[in-house]
């Protein structure tokens, strides 16, 4: 049905393995680069036509999700809607983008764009405070138009069988709505290997491709591609010739895991006889199965608030008591442990509140429960009652310091009482701290005295102690796992751990790497949290090591001076003395490690 | 063409929910509806188009302001009255917010 195109090769960078020929199903995330032509006089009507059209496009959508606002919400919160419908219909708004197409022969995207920002230039002049963060509004309803028309469809997706996700970037709430049974490959133009997009995919084990710089503009949805995470590559529109290729190579690997891997649970012991519990990270119900599956020890990491990202912030103590059930159900003897809702700036806000300058170092985490008292109360009650049946604990996310911890111990052991009180079943519950930022880190050895347990994300711990937001392509060059100071502070928490005799988790996606893992072991750890997919992988690894010999190595790391050294060394150290394990191909090259 | 001096009493001010209520009344009728700042940010004497939000909204009217309200047309006085009521009433949503 479709002319023969030619084929695009796109080099990106791999982070879920595996190869999956299918369909382009494009999702767009809201914002865009505008870019400006010129429009010759002979089209501008159709131009002004693409632009009513997409005016009228957006305006259903709106309209659709005004009457499930109202569902949901009631009437007064969806009201927020009827403005946007009416922005869509302001003869003036509407007239002033067409009277610019029409004047300076722009495209629709360019004059929505001109048009837009001069308005929320004019309103960042109001003074009155409130109203000025009004924009936002304008804002929205101006992303929408871009969003309509560049063709995208956002929203309710129903996937065929063989879509293949491409986007710019996913939201998590986006991909939290994706019914990932069903989607069988992502490609995204930005992130990298620590991207939500990333985890995600390695947490339901499809492959996923990142980093693909204009990839999405490309494609169209429908258009057939293919997604090879080994080489680190989509191929849009394949010729015959590559197909087959494929084909045949599908074929063949067609879905091989180790039977003796799969067949392994519980935790690995290390060629020098040191034993190391693999549990599993989950967020979305599809990767429960994973946790049997893969033969994790419990539940290392439940990222609880994706319980918010699929239904708004009107989750009930009883819903959320339900899936706290579920998950230590999962779990079994080993336990889960249940992260409290880590919200950013935006997860939870309505749109009435105002965004935050700085969000990764604003109102997020711990600190966002705090503040929000009963949000965080509503949680604890929960969890303290799902424990009453099953094996669940409790981790403070992004602790600072002490004042945090017993803030929070304070809360929970206030409606451990009332509960009590109230006559409710419920069970006891270990309270741990997330250690992840550096004011942790050097108050470790205090924040230990008065936990049950440490757990160690090396996703933020990296950003923070780097001071480089890992979603910002701009300064990818700067996310380095493997810098010296991400390990020494890896090193000083997990002694901190030891020396108070609680146990330390680590449960960033470093643990999912096999070279990371094995050096992690070297940096005294022995208990890993990961992506369950991974965990046959990284149990492979660690059985294969001697636990001394990557004492030895971490010990050179830590005297290191630079990242660059650090991989340098690791690569070397690890292929030489284990060339089975890590043949050279195998180790995150500079780049895959960030 | 009649006139009336109105008072914003909606704590917020004339934001988008309450611009929103404003448009829709206003644009029920057929008269001319216009919105005049009295102080005018910045000095000037900005009137606004009461069926444009953008226009409404433009005001940056916020709780205290007064304005001048012109209707003119056939149904003058019953949109001048829907309009004081809407003002009266602070747009449904006076003293504390009850969302969330």
């Amino acid at each position: 049905m479709m002319e023969q195109l030619q084929e695009i090769r796109c080099k990106g960078l791999g982070v879920s393995e595996g190869i999956v020929i299918g369909q382009v199903l494009r999702m767009h995330d809201g914002t865009q680069h505008v870019y400006h032509w010129k429009i010759d006089d002979a089209d501008l009507e159709a131009e002004r036509r693409r632009f009513r059209a997409a005016v009228a496009l957006a305006s259903r959508q709106v309209l659709t999700i005004k009457e499930k606002a109202e569902e949901r919400f009631g009437k007064d919160h969806a009201y927020i809607f009827d403005a946007h419908l009416l922005l869509l219909e302001d003869e003036k708004l509407i007239g002033d983008i067409e009277r610019h197409i029409t004047k300076e022969h722009a495209n629709a995207e360019w004059a929505v764009k001109v048009v837009g920002d001069n308005l929320l230039y004019l309103y960042s002049q109001i003074k009155d405070d409130y109203l000025r963060e009004r924009g936002s509004d304008i804002e929205d309803v101006m992303r929408r138009l871009l969003v309509a028309l560049s063709g995208a469809q956002p929203g309710n997706h129903s996937l065929s069988e063989d879509a293949v996700i491409v986007s710019q970037d996913l939201l998590p709430s986006a991909v939290a709505e994706l019914d990932l049974e069903h989607a069988r490959a992502l490609a995204t133009d930005t992130g990298g290997w620590t991207s939500h997009t990333a985890i995600l995919a390695r947490g339901v084990g499809i492959p996923a491709v990142v980093g693909l710089r204009d990839f999405y503009r490309r494609t169209k949805t429908g258009d057939r591609i293919i997604v090879d995470s080994s080489r680190n590559e989509v191929i849009l529109h394949p010729s015959a010739a590559t197909l087959k290729a494929y084909q045949a190579e599908t074929a063949t690997r067609a879905r091989q895991p180790d039977i003796a891997d799969l067949a392994a649970m519980g935790p690995v012991r290390t060629q020098d006889g040191v034993e190391v519990t693999l549990r599993a990270n989950v967020e979305v119900p599809s990767e429960f199965d994973g946790v049997e599956r893969y033969g994790a020890s419990g539940v290392g990491l439940y990222r609880s608030e994706f319980l918010l990202a699929r239904r708004g912030a009107m989750v009930s103590e009883d819903e959320q008591r339900l899936a706290y059930e579920a998950i230590a159900k999962v779990a079994g003897e080993q336990g889960a442990v249940i992260r409290l809702f880590d919200l950013g700036g935006d997860n939870l806000r309505e749109q009435f509140q105002e965004p935050e300058k700085n969000p990764a170092l604003g109102l997020r985490a711990i600190r966002f429960g705090l503040c929000n008292e009963d949000v965080m109360r509503r949680q604890v009650r929960a969890i303290l009652r799902a424990a009453a049946s099953g094996h669940v604990k409790i981790v403070l996310p992004m602790v600072a310091d002490v004042s945090d911890v017993r803030r929070a111990q304070g809360i929970i052991q206030e409606e451990a009482r009332n509960l009590r009180k109230a006559g409710r079943s419920l069970g006891e519950v270990s309270v741990g701290a997330m250690i992840e930022v550096p004011s942790a880190v050097f108050m470790a050895d205090r924040i230990a005295r008065i936990v049950d347990f440490f757990e160690l994300g090396t996703n933020d711990l990296v950003q923070y102690t780097l001071a480089v937001d890992r979603g910002n392509d701009e300064v990818a060059d700067w996310f380095r796992t493997l810098h010296p100071a991400v390990l020494h502070s890896i090193e000083q928490s997990l002694k901190a751990a030891a020396h108070a005799g609680i146990p330390a988790i680590v449960c960033g996606e470093m643990a999912s790497t096999p070279a990371y893992a094995v050096l992690l072991i070297g940096l005294g750890a022995t208990d890993l949290s990961m992506t369950p997919s991974s965990i046959p992988r990284v149990r492979r690894a660690i059985a294969g090591i001697d636990s001394q010999q990557a004492r030895l190595i971490a010990g050179e790391c830590l005297n290191c001076d630079t990242a660059d050294d650090v991989e340098n060394l690791v690569r070397e150290r690890f292929t030489n003395r284990w060339p089975d394990l890590f043949p050279s191909m195998s180790l995150p090259a500079r780049g895959q490690s960030q | 063409m009649i006139e009336r001096t109105l008072l914003i009493k909606a704590r917020l001010g004339l934001h988008a929910r309450a611009a929103a209520k404003l448009v829709r009344v206003a644009s029920g009728f057929h008269s001319k509806v216009l919105l005049k700042r009295i102080d005018g940010p910045g000095g000037g004497n900005v009137s606004a188009d009461a069926k444009s939000i953008l226009s409404v909204l433009m005001l940056a009217a916020s709780c205290g302001t007064e304005l001048q309200a012109s209707a003119e047309g056939i149904d003058e006085e019953a949109a001048m009255n829907a309009i004081d009521r809407l003002f009266d009433e602070g747009f449904g949503e006076l003293g504390p917010e009850a969302s969330r």
